[in-house]
């Protein structure tokens, strides 16, 4: 809806670094994402890419390096202040709240963007009463972004109720309804088959033409980056190897090595 | 008023002098010698389970409780069928077998169905254990105190009163036989467990279930074995213990365990939970605190001060001084 | 990645099938199968039970639960003994329990301190509304003040241990307890004169609950406001519970990582539910207070917090309901066990029929029968041994109230042996270990002389030692209800991923 990508910058990492007991996770990594992009970052296991996620939502603290968010410092924030400024994510190995229902899920966390405390909630005053409304509106137009797959009667149903593909979606929309400005969408295609791959790939799409996020991924999958990123970013070792577009990535020879490995001498 | 409070506190040490603080510090080793024992078995089933088992300071005071009963069996402590040095050997004997078979059966029924559950049920079964154990023992025992030995301290009375001659003294302050034996048999238990630990190939699989309970069990160590040996061990050392309390301090009753199983726990949180060494460390330095603030703060505050310390050092610095910051992969 | 050049498209997902007026089932489609039941919970009656009570709106088990209460005074309650032991204790129980429920239940905290709030706001109470120092404040003014005195407390130890993980949280809060314990009993520093917390004896001779110059002094006006206080506190947690913060802690329990990224600050959350719990407890404990009219250390024991605990998991974690529900049941057993109680009769019942409720429990059903059958047997067959070999003196005692006949199937000696009994009550508690021990039909097999010997114990021991056998009770049913039902009788059964 909006005007084509602008490149102003949204999220901006400079010089980030961050170690566990003396293992370089992050190495000096600088890092770009600009308004409505959907920039992908790929690497082998073990490349500190969800360990990036991490750094970006507060739940590490770097040892080195600035975090900004619209020209913001994000570092030594707490998480929740975080997200607050408009920092969304999901989890690679799905974090759910499982015994709370699909609704609630997705109510649950606008939290930071609503207000009413819990003595005005006690007395069910008339501005608590409209705000619960809106927050329910609110969550029932995020589930809507997905199809029928997480409407109607599911709304009530508990959330470990729901199949895989289901909890990945309900997962992206919470993180949707804590409206923010960048979402950090980490494997979000793990686990599924290729027509549940498709799907996810062109929501993805949806998400920034329609919703007008801007999206940073980690994927494994090949078909989703080539099918939806702007950029892709490669890391090994916590070091950016190459950046570019997909295939200049896909065959830059030091990202192949990193997957591949070099060639052995020949047997034959 | 905290001047007042402080000057008190001079004034005592001052009174006091060099014997008095060589009395409080022998006391305080042998009071820690009693908490490093119970931290050890706490801080082996934390280690290993994650599970902060509420029952084990119970498990000591059926310990103390169970040498109570061989000492009647053979006599009593006034008039004891055989003699001093056996029967004592035996109270440590049956007490220790006795506790360590306790603490399995607590472990099969109460914590074992409940591996899989969220992570408050075993914590709520192991309040129940606590509370049904404590109430058991006074239903038997008629809340009634059990005097141990039949002797008052610092009398002479009855076949236990050798155990109240000095071994040397300081200054004029006598160590006396149950003090230094009950100083030096915790000190040897604690040997033969971290050499247990540290240099056998049980210990070895007790050490790999306590980092990863899956990946041990996939290596072809029977983990249920290994977690009730450690639940065996740790109320073995509770139940020697025990016994050592009956033998120093005179008396047993069914409320005993509780409130000494907690400032156990806190030793071994204060030395860093799951760490041997820190759980020793933590005891001695409890019992220390504990003796010095009874000796020079005294009266009404002595037992706030030493829970405020714990408190504090919970929250100031929960991973304890030798404790490892394990790094969670989120 | 791949190969080859022309790999075909990933499929096109399959249209949603029309709905059409007909047919058979159509399995995996999402709306029929949300439609169309046969996997909605348990069969027969607890099932139809359990389902009839769901469909009862929350305003209506409220308002019925009011109702009733208000009318208990006018036919079940008419004693006045009932009236206190019954309607007065349930509705304290009930209240502290809500308190509870909100640190632990909603929130998922594990607060074992809280039992120290209940004796500030007693305390509170008692020093600033009774001859002790002279102060007489009445009620409207002294209660906000007690709850104020457990909230400091509370917000102190909840700002400093905001970082602590779940157990030390516990040991923390329970040090508090303990510590408050020693405070008043033996700290007791003297202030204006006398020693604050009165010692050992704690402060004596409190008013009664005056509000605006109304005194509260029946046992009946007591009740009557007691369901008042009641009600307010379970609507307004219950509000609580629907609104964004009451969703916040309970985001906080599930998983407080993934929380805290979805914009819920924890810590603060954690905080404020502690707030609530000890605020709720410094109210019932002030009520407390003014009930007995004195205020005793001894009152606020680890029993007591082990007691509370009981009642919220009995009537299941996080259910303002089941808080009800687990009060009445408890508070009624700890009345019915009381020495001099109106209704000796009860103890024997309870028990049997504990006993006979969780056998009927087995399934299939012949298991059922053929463990009544084996433990009614075994009985008969020790009987007759014990009287064939020891003499009748062994087994001519009397069962502690009416029912006679059973001393033909229990063994009743006439002159209770200490020894012997703490024996039987030993070796019962073997008995039980090495049937949770064993499996299948072995299990049935020893649970038959298991059953036979927990009722020689009941009638010898514990119905002679009824307040510690209530503790006894309770420990062993924390226990058991964490294995085998740990969302207790009205809660929902959670999904954890370990």
């Amino acid at each position: 809806m909006a005007a084509a990508a602008e490149h102003t910058a949204l999220l901006e990492l400079n010089g980030l670094s961050m170690s566990f007991g003396g293992l370089n996770v992050i190495d000096n990594l600088d890092l770009v994402v600009n308004q409505s992009e959907i920039v992908s970052v790929i690497g082998p296991n073990g490349a500190g890419k969800t360990t990036l996620f991490n750094v970006i939502t507060g739940i590490y603290q770097p040892d080195a390096g600035e975090i900004l968010l619209g020209g913001q410092n994000l570092v030594g924030m707490a998480p929740h202040t975080i997200t607050r400024n408009g920092v969304a994510r999901t989890f690679q190995t799905l974090r759910l709240f499982l015994n709370m229902s699909v609704i609630e899920n997705v109510m649950a966390s606008q939290y930071g963007r609503t207000k009413v405390d819990v003595f005005r909630a006690m007395l069910r005053t008339p501005g608590m009463r409209r705000e619960e409304k809106e927050i329910k509106a609110r969550a029932e137009e995020k589930l809507s972004f997905f199809g029928q797959r997480l409407m109607g009667y599911r709304w009530n149903q508990p959330a470990y109720s729901l199949s895989y593909a289901n909890r990945r979606r309900l997962e992206i929309a919470r993180a949707m309804a804590t409206e923010p400005r960048i979402l950090l969408l980490d494997e979000p295609a793990a686990g599924m088959n290729p027509t549940e791959t498709h799907e996810i790939t062109e929501l993805i799409g949806k998400l920034r033409d329609e919703g007008g996020y801007t999206i940073l991924l980690i994927e494994h999958d090949m078909h989703v980056v080539e099918g939806i990123s702007d950029r892709v970013v490669a890391l090994d070792h916590g070091v950016k190897i190459a950046e570019g577009s997909f295939d200049s990535v896909a065959t830059d020879p030091r990202v192949v090595e990193a997957y591949l490995g070099t060639k052995a001498t020949s047997t034959k | 008023m905290h001047h007042l409070v402080l000057f008190n506190i001079i004034d005592q040490i001052r009174s006091l002098g060099w014997p008095g603080a060589f009395s409080l510090l022998r006391n305080g080793l042998v009071l820690g010698s009693l908490y490093a024992l119970i931290a050890l078995g706490y801080t082996m089933v934390y280690g290993i389970l994650k599970l902060l088992n509420f029952a084990h300071g119970d498990i000591y005071m059926v310990g103390a409780f169970i040498g109570y009963g061989v000492l009647v069996a053979f006599g009593g402590a006034l008039s004891p069928t055989i003699p001093i040095v056996p029967l004592i050997i035996l109270m440590f004997a049956v007490s220790m077998a006795g506790s360590g078979f306790l603490g399995v059966a607590i472990e099969r029924v109460a914590y074992r169905p409940l591996r899989t559950a969220p992570r408050i049920a075993p914590l709520i079964s192991a309040l129940g254990v606590a509370f049904f154990l404590e109430s058991s023992v006074q239903l038997l025992t008629n809340s009634a105190h059990y005097l141990y030995n039949g002797y008052q301290l610092g009398g002479k009375n009855g076949n236990f009163g050798p155990l109240l001659n000095p071994v040397f003294t300081v200054d004029g302050i006598p160590v006396t036989v149950v003090q230094t034996l009950v100083i030096l048999t915790a000190v040897a238990l604690m040997g033969v467990l971290v050499y247990l630990v540290y240099r056998t190939k049980f210990g070895k699989a007790m050490r790999a279930v306590a980092f990863d309970r899956e990946a041990a069990a996939m290596m072809g160590i029977d983990t249920d074995r290994i977690i009730s040996m450690t639940f065996f061990i740790g109320s073995v050392l509770a139940g020697a213990a025990g016994v050592m309390y009956g033998l120093y301090l005179g008396d047993t009753y069914f409320f005993l365990g509780f409130l000494f199983g907690l400032k156990a726990f806190t030793a071994a949180v204060v030395g860093g939970i799951g760490s041997i060494p820190g759980a020793m460390l933590g005891g001695i330095l409890i019992g220390l605190a504990e003796s010095f603030s009874t000796g020079y703060v005294g009266g009404q505050w002595s037992e706030l001060v030493v829970f405020g310390l714990l408190i504090g050092f919970l929250i100031v610095r929960p991973t304890g001084l030798l404790g490892s910051h394990a790094i969670q992969k989120v | 990645m791949s190969d080859t050049p022309d790999t075909p498209g990933p499929p096109e997902p399959p249209p949603e099938p029309q709905s059409s007026a007909e047919s058979g089932p159509k399995i995996g489609v999402d709306s029929w199968v949300a439609s169309h039941g046969g996997r909605s919970g348990r069969s027969g009656p607890i099932g139809s039970i359990s389902r009839a009570w769901e469909s009862i709106p929350d305003v209506a088990r409220f308002l019925a639960f009011v109702a009733i209460a208000l009318s208990l005074p006018f036919w079940l309650l008419k004693s006045e003994g009932d009236l206190f032991n019954f309607g007065l204790f349930t509705l304290l129980f009930i209240g502290m329990g809500l308190g509870l429920n909100v640190d632990v239940g909603f929130a998922g905290l594990l607060d074992l301190g809280y039992v120290a709030a209940f004796g500030i706001g007693g305390y509170a109470y008692a020093l600033l509304s009774s001859g002790y120092y002279g102060i007489h404040w009445p009620a409207e003014v002294v209660i906000p003040i007690a709850m104020l005195a457990a909230v400091i407390p509370a917000a102190v130890l909840g700002f400093s241990a905001r970082r602590l993980l779940g157990d030390y949280l516990a040991i923390v809060t329970l040090f508090f307890a303990e510590a408050f314990l020693v405070f008043t009993n033996v700290s007791n520093p003297t202030i204006f004169g006398k020693g604050i917390t009165g010692g050992a004896n704690g402060i004596p001779q409190a008013d009664p609950l005056t509000f605006f110059g109304y005194q509260l002094t029946s046992s009946k006006q007591l009740y009557f406001f007691l369901v008042g206080a009641v009600a307010l506190v379970a609507a307004a947690l219950y509000f609580a519970n629907q609104s964004r913060t009451g969703r916040a802690w309970r985001a906080s329990r599930e998983d407080p990582l993934a929380a805290e990224v979805m914009s819920i600050p924890v810590n603060r959350l954690k905080i404020l539910a502690f707030i609530f719990s000890w605020a709720v407890a410094g109210l019932f404990g002030a009520i407390y207070v003014a009930i007995l009219t004195s205020a005793v250390s001894t009152n606020y024991s680890i029993g007591l917090l082990i007691t509370i605990y009981a009642v919220i998991i009995l009537g299941g974690l996080g259910s303002i309901a089941g808080v009800f529900v687990g009060a009445i049941i408890i508070n009624c057993v700890f009345v019915f066990l009381e020495p001099q109680t109106d209704h000796p009769e009860a103890k024997r019942w309870i028990f049997y029929g504990v006993i006979i409720l969780l056998v009927a429990t087995l399934k299939p059903w012949y298991k059922a029968v053929v463990l009544c059958v084996g433990t009614i047997a075994s009985g008969f067959i020790v009987h007759a041994i014990v009287s064939a070999t020891a003499g009748s003196a062994w087994t001519s005692g009397k069962t502690v109230a009416g029912a006679g006949w059973l001393s033909h199937w229990v063994v009743i000696p006439k002159v209770s042996h200490g020894n012997v009994n703490n024996l039987l009550y030993i070796g019962l508690v073997v008995a039980v270990v090495l049937v949770a021990m064993l499996k299948g039909w072995w299990r049935i097999i020893a649970l038959g002389p298991t059953i036979y010997l927990a009722a020689v114990v009941w009638e010898n021991v514990l119905t002679e030692n009824p307040g510690v056998t209530a503790f006894i009770l309770f420990g062993a049913m924390l226990v058991g209800l964490m294995i085998k039902r740990p969302q207790g009788l009205l809660g929902t059964a959670r999904v954890e991923i370990v």
